[in-house]
């Protein structure tokens, strides 16, 4: 297996788990509720798109549904299926955000901890529900019919092998470019030590990427390493398979999260979002009903969730009950706390650090006898236990701490803020 | 023919409801004195109960060096104190290395939290890793169940002690009270129980704190003289057919040792919370960190007490579970937390007295619950403690018994 295949799997799963993670920023790192139960929603997001998009009548499926909506709108209009798809997950999400509330309502008056630990109970139960309710979907059998979206377009050729492998391949030097100038620009403003750290995480990334398959002088695996987007093997003249566009496409969703999260933070509504996190009094004196700010935090953070199960659905092609465990939540946990709690940028690092800790360590099986595997396994998750308690000690603003925010507290007196230059009203709050 | 019904559902509770008791003993004094809300409580909890395996049974632990001085196969109540002894020692290592320092940063409760899931990830798969994820069991002599069967009729009340045995039930022991002697017995019973409930809160005042509560003592004191009465003044003679109702309770000494080790660690620790100079330094830090440093109180020594007697609570929760079950697995403890921690908040976070005694309750629920609900709901065991969580969150989120 190439590098590059190594890599496309990892970073689609930082993409689901980061808008999973994103989602658990809304509501811990931005607006302080602990909420232990976060996989929940993921579970229910997944459940719901997976029973919406999915054929009638499938075999070894005795649950709730097969609502079929992408055939129901490709009917309809050309390129319907694809909405249908969109309709399934919205769904999802609006089945998690309603459990959501649900949950919150008697829940998110209590105390920090009581939340912590209620929240941890009704995920338990609700697992134990689906895994137990075969009437429902499908108890511990699980789907194994996940729909999706445009499998049937892929592998996608532009035309002859020439044209894909400058195109595709053309693109992928493109997205290398990209992120070497994002990462050299943040390295340039950050200070000595931070410099240094990036610094040493890219060369090791160039070392094990493109120099170690030159020293094992496989040219062919460098070319699939630097031309990352395209496959040779997909097709006839080669092209962009399923795994790639999926990415893509994981990465889109996260980034059309991402957005949405950044433009909630940077309002005027993020603001009392973090005035609850920081000392609720404070807005409910000021004439905010907190508990409201709370439920709809609640709401749009598992919406987030449960669209990350959707994909999660879908690149694993099947769920069951138990893949969605309370360690899923405590991992998200870790990856906040990793990049940064309150900074949605460090979220997704958090989880890119997480995942190439969790994944990264997979080659050791390689060397280790297949019968130590569970050693390996908790040996590894011991090792991100011990990195969640060191960097909550050393570093407890993760490592790129609390964000920054466009809308800060309008405030007549205070001079003119010098990041804005001097608009009235302008200023960060944090 | 008898068969089980709701006694059987309230003894079985019983047990379930003195491990879970004991597990909240050990948390509740973490989270009110140290602070902590302990999600690494349930894994200390299996941790004990691998403690013990590794001395009881240590061919079930394959990374076990073989050449350790003094692991060999030793019986389980040998095991079990080591384990405790080992508990606890490992528990000041967890206060010691990370709680003690966060507690110096003045780390907020919710990170607190957070690093106690980190801890508790740690110790688990620090289980997985050395024990791997087998189901295993104590090496015990096996335990025999004994059934009392209890049959009312026109005589009164006739209790046969049976026994299964190679499939066939065996009747061990036949024992008759009439009606006016069971009745006589009972009003014995609750007379004394009365009297010593009255004699003991008569002197009560905010200045008089008692060892034991009257209420528990009371109690307590009648259960005694109902046991012994009934011990007495046994008679051979009985009617067993055609009785107006009937029941089979089954126990073992099994159930009675797990009951009575959980009484006899409540009283060991209320003797240290009320009698000892250290328990006073313990329920002054409880109540106020700051006010008990400023008095002249260790408050580290406190705080390595406080985590050394919950290790040693929670290993003697793990091995009891673990021997009461058969079953040793590296996710015994997880699944005791929830109920654990529905017994402390249930009983008021500053009171170990009332954790234990929500610990009962939780456990009683549990078995009771499943008893009354149709079986297809059976499986919803543990969520019926966490149902009565968030009914008691609701309506008395300072606990049944507050600040008791």
């Amino acid at each position: 297996m190439a590098l590059a295949d190594f890599l496309i799997t990892l970073l689609t799963f930082v993409a689901i788990y980061g808008l999973f993670g994103v989602g658990l920023n809304v509501k811990y790192g931005f607006t302080g509720l602990v909420d232990f139960g976060h996989v929940a929603y993921f579970m229910i997001g997944a459940y719901v798109t997976v029973v919406l998009t999915m054929p009638a009548s499938v075999q070894g499926y005795g649950g709730i549904g097969g609502f079929d909506l992408p055939a129901l709108f490709g009917a309809l209009f050309p390129g319907g299926a694809l909405v249908g798809w969109f309709v399934g997950i919205a769904g999802g999400m609006v089945a998690a955000a309603l459990v959501s509330l649900l949950v919150g309502v008697p829940t998110l008056r209590l105390r920090e901890d009581y939340l912590a630990i209620t929240a941890l109970g009704i995920a338990t139960i609700l697992t134990a529900v689906f895994e137990n309710e075969e009437w429902l979907f499908n108890g511990p059998f699980g789907v194994r019919s996940v729909y999706q979206p445009l499998a049937g377009v892929f592998p996608v050729s532009l035309g002859s092998f020439t044209l894909n492998m400058v195109v595709l391949g053309g693109l992928s030097v493109v997205t290398f470019l990209a992120g070497g100038f994002l990462v050299v620009r943040y390295a340039r403003d950050a200070g000595g030590r931070t410099r240094a750290l990036v610094g040493a995480a890219a060369a090791v990334f160039v070392l094990w990427y493109f120099v170690q398959p030159l020293l094992g002088g496989g040219m062919v695996e460098l070319q699939t390493n630097v031309m990352w987007l395209f496959d040779p093997t997909a097709g006839p003249e080669g092209g962009l398979d399923y795994d790639r566009f999926f990415l893509l496409f994981a990465t889109a969703l996260l980034g059309a999260g991402y957005w949405w999260v950044e433009r909630t933070v940077n309002s005027p509504y993020g603001r009392v979002l973090r005035a609850v996190r920081d000392d609720e009094d404070v807005p409910k004196a000021l004439g905010k009903d907190t508990y409201r700010y709370k439920i709809q935090a609640m709401m749009v953070g598992s919406g987030l969730g449960g669209a990350a199960g959707a994909l999660y659905a879908i690149q694993l092609g099947f769920i069951s009950p138990e893949q969605f465990a309370s360690t899923l939540t405590f991992f998200a946990f870790t990856a906040v706390i990793i990049g940064g709690t309150a900074n949605n940028a460090g979220v997704i690092l958090g989880t890119a650090v997480f995942w190439l800790i969790n994944s990264g360590t997979r080659f050791l099986n390689d060397f280790v006898p297949s019968e130590f595997s569970v050693q390996l396994a908790a040996a590894r998750l011991m090792l991100i236990g011990a990195l969640l308690i060191v960097i909550l000690y050393y570093r407890p603003e993760g490592l790129l701490g609390e964000q920054e925010y466009d809308v800060g507290v309008a405030d007549g007196d205070a001079p003119p803020d010098r990041t804005t230059g001097g608009v009235a009203g302008g200023g960060t709050d944090d | 023919m008898v068969s089980t019904g709701l006694l059987d559902a309230l003894t079985t509770g019983l047990v379930t409801g003195s491990i879970i008791a004991a597990g909240a003993l050990g948390l509740s004094l973490i989270y009110s004195i140290a602070e902590v809300p302990n999600f690494a409580h349930g894994d200390m909890i299996t941790i004990g109960a691998y403690l013990a395996l590794v001395f009881n049974k240590p061919a079930a632990i394959p990374f076990l060096p073989d050449s350790v001085p003094l692991v060999g196969t030793t019986s389980l109540a040998v095991a079990g104190v080591l384990a405790v002894g080992l508990g606890a020692t490992f528990s000041a290592g967890y206060e010691l290395t990370v709680f003690r320092r966060f507690r110096r940063k003045d780390a907020d409760l919710i990170t607190m939290v957070i690093v106690s899931l980190g801890l508790a990830l740690i110790l688990r798969n620090a289980v997985l890793f050395l024990a791997g994820s087998k189901n295993v069991s104590y090496a015990t002599e096996p335990v025999r169940d004994v059934f009392w069967d209890a049959y009312l009729s026109g005589f009164g009340l006739t209790i046969q002690l049976t026994q299964r045995r190679a499939g066939e039930i065996v009747t061990l022991a036949q024992w008759g009270y009439a009606w006016w002697l069971a009745a006589a017995i009972l009003a014995a019973a609750v007379g004394v129980g009365y009297a010593v409930y009255r004699e003991r809160s008569a002197g009560e005042g905010f200045d008089v704190v008692h060892l034991v509560d009257p209420r528990v003592l009371g109690v307590g004191a009648g259960l005694a003289t109902l046991l012994a009465l009934a011990a007495l003044l046994r008679f051979q003679s009985g009617v067993v057919a055609d009785p107006l109702a009937s029941t089979r309770v089954g126990t073992s000494w099994k159930d009675g040792t797990v009951v009575v080790v959980t009484g006899l660690a409540m009283l060991a620790l209320n003797v240290l919370l009320k009698t000892t100079k250290l328990g006073k330094a313990m329920r002054a830090t409880a109540d106020n960190l700051d006010l008990a440093e400023v008095r002249g109180v260790d408050v580290d020594r406190v705080q390595l007490v406080v985590w050394v007697v919950a290790g040693l609570l929670a290993a003697v929760a793990g091995v009891l579970a673990g021997w009461s079950a058969s079953n040793v697995n590296p996710n015994m403890g997880f699944s005791l937390l929830l109920p654990v921690f529905a017994a402390v908040i249930m009983g008021g976070i500053r009171s170990p007295y009332g954790s234990a005694l929500a610990g009962l309750v939780i456990g009683l629920s549990m078995d009771l619950g499943v008893y009354f609900l149709p079986p297809s709901l059976a499986v919803y065991r543990e969520a019926i403690a966490f149902v009565i969580l968030i009914a008691v969150l609701l309506v008395r989120p300072e606990g049944l018994w507050g600040d008791v």
